[in-house]
């Protein structure tokens, strides 16, 4: 495996609910859609931070050992992930608390079960629910996010990644293939913008936060308060207004 | 070479394998053997459901640029658009009537690099969404696509979420939106716009669904039902509205333009 995906896809990478509990010293879990079940694979709820703000999260992690990465299914959300999803961004609106993202996701999965149950328009619904949503949200790559999946969490006000991050429309293994084997998945990282560095020279990524120093995690949690401050001050409207533009803005530089 | 026949007289069933004759594939364009509903260009797709001469065409100058230097994609689009009897996109847009009602129609086309949504597809589909706006008239999304397409990356997945804002927009008027999920319907467009209408059409024999089965097979070794991602069977497991054989799914349109009635706005004309 290519020597950047090996180190995003490592068992002892940092994971969502490593980062959950260190920001949110008071945290419920909510569990499940309420209708087909509950997703391993998510860690969601609310709580509050060291200095008393109120916060949801949504993480979504691959495991660390084996029965773990086999009970998160490597950290491909199932249909029941983006409906409890939606269930806690709903929640997070009423109460009035932004929503944190943290996620490291291969694409969709690939499932006769997810088929069934409707996939596309859990993730569809998901992605609209992020773009219309009445508070502040920030999504905080910290591994890959690829395909609508990712999009659902991404299509967010602020746009933070670990600078060895990846986001694309697909996963590097799936750009290879389409090459017909032309190109190694190593080459094909290089041949779309999805680094986090790429994505910050395009304006689509807000900041960039150094994978390798010591307090990474405490540095991780700084840096989503530093973005979601600036956005309190924003109305509803503004917040729909602002996430709607950062992606018109990335779209407009493709030349017409 | 005197004796073989002229290139298109006869083609093979992409269902079935036999041979068909091109005048035996009729009018809806079916196999006369297996039934299988043959993919439709968007300009006989829209003949088949406009009031004859209705289709009034809204040109967006802009093609399609390989701004990322990606490997072959200047070679596809060259072929794509010989492949798609002139499209320049795997979009077309324009105003319609459906027996005198007004909408705006939104026809993709799988000849077309596999109707993939790029950033020309999702810029004039944003148009059309926008412009069914300003004269009040309902939109008809006819989706025929493989999913997002790769060659443009993050450029194209972001087409996404801006086509649902966009839609957000639509439904705040509220203007009513049909979709009608014809073969193939995947991956990005299944998972953004595709089941997001008021009313969702799937027309009989396409597949539709998010991870294709080939896909699947490669990631686990399971063995698919026969109907997998089968109109019919999104039908039954509650995921579509109706089931439409392709000669009555103009009718279906009309009549439930009619039941919404709108008869556009004030600025229609």
């Amino acid at each position: 495996m290519d020597k950047r995906l090996r180190r995003l896809r490592a068992a002892d990478r940092l994971s969502a609910p490593t980062v959950i509990e260190a920001l949110l010293p008071t945290f419920v879990a909510q569990h499940g859609d309420r209708l087909l079940g509950d997703d391993p694979a998510l860690t969601a709820g609310f709580g509050r931070t060291a200095d008393h703000r109120g916060v949801a999260v949504l993480g979504v992690d691959r495991g660390a050992d084996l029965a773990t990465r086999r009970a998160k299914n490597g950290g491909a959300l199932t249909v029941p992930g983006y409906r409890t999803a939606l269930r806690v961004i709903a929640h997070a609106a009423k109460f009035d608390l932004p929503v944190v993202s943290l996620i490291n996701m291969p694409g969709a999965d690939a499932s006769p079960k997810s088929e069934r149950f409707g996939q596309s328009q859990a993730i569809a619904d998901l992605i609209a629910a992020m773009g219309q949503l009445t508070v502040p949200n920030i999504v905080v790559f910290l591994g890959e996010g690829h395909s609508g999946g990712a999009l659902g969490f991404a299509n967010a006000n602020r746009l933070l990644m670990l600078d060895d991050s990846l986001f694309n429309v697909a996963s590097p293994e799936a750009v290879a293939a389409i090459l017909r084997g032309q190109q190694t998945v190593s080459e094909a990282i290089d041949l779309l913008p999805m680094t986090a560095k790429q994505l910050q020279q395009r304006g689509l990524v807000d900041q960039i936060i150094a994978h390798d120093q010591p307090d990474l995690v405490t540095v991780i949690g700084h840096q989503i308060l530093k973005q979601l401050a600036p956005l309190s001050a924003l109305t509803p409207a503004e917040l729909i207004a602002q996430r709607e533009a950062k992606f018109q803005d990335f779209l407009a530089q493709w030349p017409l | 070479m005197g004796h073989y026949p002229t290139k298109g007289t006869w083609q093979t069933c992409p269902a079935c394998g036999r041979h068909v004759h091109h005048s035996q594939w009729g009018t809806y364009q079916q196999c006369p053997y297996c039934h299988y509903w043959r993919r439709l260009t968007a300009a006989t797709r829209i003949e088949q459901l406009v009031d004859a001469g209705s289709f009034d065409a809204v040109s967006l100058t802009a093609t399609t640029t390989n701004a990322l230097q990606f490997p072959h994609y200047d070679e596809k689009l060259a072929k794509a658009a010989a492949n798609a009897a002139g499209a320049d996109e795997a979009v077309t847009i324009g105003w319609a009537t459906f027996s005198a009602w007004p909408a705006m129609l939104i026809v993709m086309d799988s000849h077309f690099m596999m109707g993939t949504l790029n950033t020309t597809v999702a810029r004039r589909i944003m148009a059309a969404i926008q412009l069914a706006e300003k004269r009040q008239v309902p939109v008809i999304i006819v989706t025929a696509s493989g999913g997002a397409r790769m060659q443009e990356g993050l450029y194209s997945l972001v087409g996404m979420n801006l086509i649902l804002a966009e839609l957000a927009r639509l439904a705040a008027v509220p203007l009513p939106l049909i979709t009608v999920l014809t073969d193939p319907t995947m991956g990005g467009v299944s998972a953004s716009f595709a089941f997001k209408g008021d009313v969702i059409l799937a027309e009989a024999g396409a597949k539709i669904g998010f991870a294709g089965a080939r896909v699947i097979q490669q990631t686990m070794p399971v063995s698919l039902p026969v109907d997998f991602q089968t109109a019919d069977s999104l039908l039954a497991h509650g995921q579509v509205d109706a089931v439409i054989e392709r000669p009555q799914l103009r009718t279906t349109l009309i009549e439930i333009l009619a039941s919404y009635a709108y008869q556009g706005g004030p600025h229609h004309g």
